[in-house]
């Protein structure tokens, strides 16, 4: 092997190396609640002060020494990482196992031109592999070598510069490539943010520190109640204070929404899938056709109005990965319905109007209705040990009885899959809707799984083990279960095309 | 496709009833030392409410479970995939291409050292615990089938391109 070149990061990087240690303070916060509530017993403050003062310099440096020590050698089927200060990390990645990667413009790197480079590879261990500080058009140059995979990249692409990269590339190789494009405009992302509202997330991040530790409830709520008495005069006036707070509260989540999917455009080159969004911080998201393990296609109810979807598409998913699936799935959050079928076109999804979605036996309503039947008499009696009375108690319970059965029989109603040109897709969901895609041929096992009722019925669950997830049909009857499981099977263990 | 199914070895009920054997005597220990520490708990049930059930629940996991377990689990290898089938109550047949098996591995635990058993667990991408172990196999067995699963893998051929 020939010597690497090891490259050292601009200094200025240090600054994502900063903000990398506080969202891990942020993330492990609870760990530190023995020093927080130090802080806020003590009287003395200077020892607040240092405390916190202690915790900067710490910050920075370990942000130095973090810059410092970082090394990256891009040879040229892999890419090599050196990293850590005390306990030293060597890693090398190869190009071709790279699942999907990303182009981060965040706001505090993109006055300076450069950029971060996110990759997702389909190791175990779920490990995201960043490298920041690249110049655009490095940058670029080695996301398209890498999610080419086979190191044969033209010198067009080479030559790329500036901001708009992408579109300029997309024109480059629109002379020989046919390229295809969505563009959303402001009005579709702020309908984005309407759907995708994250108000309760709000919430609940603002309630947190409020559960935590006496300090809120012993300082702030009597203050709050100090400060607010006035209020309490008057009803119309608390009513108001609330739905104000919960209005701005929506338009924020509208607006974080917003501010991510800002100027969002979809770009198909060849088999090449990116999307570029955002305000503040630019990323440009990408992946391969081949490494597509999974599209899922969501509605809630808000989108279910508005007449628009959400598509989403996954890939090799490793194993115990952690929350943060969410933050790096390349999303389109708003779609209509022409545009989904011309993405649906464009992946070779056969989702059309006219599909034959196979519904499940309805016998799979007896186990719900068992359940649903059980609580009508609970609910009664509960009602009845209340003083409630006898009549106002039973209608209570029919009422509960009736609204859950049907939501069962619509939940039935609404479950389907399809088998279609080598696709697979499972539906569910009354309110809100699901559509879950799977190429068949990468499936990577099939169970037929019993339970003594199933038994008893003679029936059974399908279980789809994906790489992107797992997939259960329900209530298939045994023979039909064990015959499509052996005829998928054999599908699968002769197909001998790549599948990831 | 018709499957073969190969019984796993007689040894896999003695290695069931081992491991029940132990989680009970292990449960029980708990139970006495409980029952035998000077407290003053006064909601401790009489010893015999706890014991009796504990014995029955010892006897059938003993003598009912294992065997119904042995008698269920099975495994097929048709050319292109490996089946196995387990469980005793809720029963699961699982089924993996070959060309999707990530890694092969043979596992002996301590009790399984003893009998001579051995598992082998089939690895796939993605969905985590989703994984086919096939227990109750001879340590030879086992070794026999990883090779020649290896084997089966190597020779074929070259992922291709999906492009059309």
């Amino acid at each position: 092997m020939n010597k690497l070149s090891w490259h050292r990061t601009p200094l200025l990087t240090i600054v994502f190396f900063a903000a990398k240690e506080i969202r891990a303070l942020v993330r492990n916060i609870t760990n530190l609640l023995p020093v927080l509530a130090a802080v806020v017993v003590t009287d003395k403050l200077w020892v607040t002060y240092s405390v916190i003062g202690a915790y900067l310099t710490y910050i920075v440096i370990r942000a130095v020494l973090n810059q410092r020590y970082f090394l990256y050698s891009l040879a040229d089927d892999a890419i090599h990482l050196r990293s850590g200060i005390l306990g030293k990390t060597n890693l090398t990645l190869k190009y071709e196992r790279i699942q999907q990667a990303e182009i981060d413009q965040s706001w505090y790197l993109r006055p300076f031109g450069l950029v971060t480079l996110r990759i997702d590879s389909a190791g175990s261990a779920g490990k995201e592999v960043e490298i920041p500080g690249l110049s655009m058009t490095r940058a670029h140059y080695l996301r398209e070598r890498m999610l080419d995979g086979t190191a044969t990249v033209d010198a067009t692409t080479e030559c790329v510069a500036g901001t708009d990269a992408v579109a300029e590339q997309a024109v480059n190789t629109a002379v020989t490539k046919p390229v295809k494009h969505i563009q959303f405009p402001l009005g579709e992302v702020f309908r984005a943010g309407l759907i995708d509202n994250k108000i309760f997330v709000i919430f609940a991040v603002l309630m947190y520190p409020i559960t935590q530790g006496d300090f809120f409830e012993e300082l702030v709520i009597p203050w709050l109640t100090k400060q607010l008495s006035f209020i309490q005069s008057s009803a119309i006036m608390s009513i108001g204070i609330v739905v104000l707070t919960i209005l701005v509260m929506f338009f924020i989540a509208i607006g974080l929404t917003m501010l991510r999917y800002y100027n969002l455009q979809l770009t198909v080159v060849d088999q090449l899938y990116q999307a570029r969004m955002g305000l503040l911080s630019i990323r440009t998201l990408g992946f391969r056709y081949e490494k597509l393990q999974r599209v899922q296609i969501r509605q809630n109810i808000r989108s279910r109005l508005l007449r628009r979807y959400t598509a989403s598409v996954n890939q090799l998913q490793p194993r115990a990965t952690g929350q943060q699936q969410e933050s790096t799935t390349f999303v389109l959050p708003i779609l209509t319905v022409e545009q989904l079928s011309q993405f649906c076109q464009w992946l070779g999804l056969p989702r059309t109007d006219t599909l034959l979605w196979q519904k499940i036996h309805f016998i799979s309503l007896l186990h719900p209705s068992f359940w649903i039947a059980l609580t009508a008499p609970a609910i009664a009696l509960t009602c009845y040990f209340n003083d409630v009375t006898g009549l106002v108690s039973l209608a209570i319970a029919a009422g509960t009885w009736v609204l859950l059965q049907a939501y069962a029989v619509a939940r039935w109603h609404r479950y389907g899959f399809v088998i279609e040109h080598g696709w697979l897709a499972k539906r569910h969901g009354v309110f809100g809707r699901k559509e879950n895609w799977y190429p068949l041929y990468k499936t990577q096992q099939i169970s037929v799984y019993q339970s003594p009722w199933l038994r008893v019925l003679g029936y059974a669950h399908l279980v789809i083990h994906s790489a992107a997830g797992t997939e259960m049909i329900k209530y298939q009857p045994y023979q039909t279960a064990v015959a499509l499981q052996q005829e998928w099977v054999q599908r699968i263990g002769t197909d001998f095309r790549r599948w990831m | 496709m018709n499957l073969s199914w190969q019984p796993v070895e007689p040894a896999y009920k003695t290695y069931l009833q081992l491991v029940v054997i132990t989680d009970m005597v292990i449960l029980a220990l708990i139970g006495l030392i409980i029952y035998i520490l000077p407290t003053e708990w006064q909601w401790l049930p009489q010893p015999l409410w706890v014991g009796i059930p504990w014995a029955v629940f010892t006897l059938a996991m003993t003598f009912i479970w294992p065997s119904r377990r042995l008698q269920f689990t099975a495994y097929a290898r048709p050319d292109e995939a490996v089946f196995l089938r387990r469980g005793a109550l809720w029963q699961t047949t699982r089924a993996v291409p070959i060309n999707r098996i990530q890694h092969v591995e043979v596992r002996q635990g301590f009790i399984e050292r003893t009998l001579g058993l051995a598992h082998l667990v089939l690895y796939t991408a993605g969905s985590s615990g989703a994984d086919l172990s096939i227990p109750g196999l001879k340590l030879a067995t086992a070794e026999q089938i990883k090779h020649e699963l290896i084997q089966t893998i190597t020779q074929q051929p070259i992922a291709q391109e999906t492009h059309e």
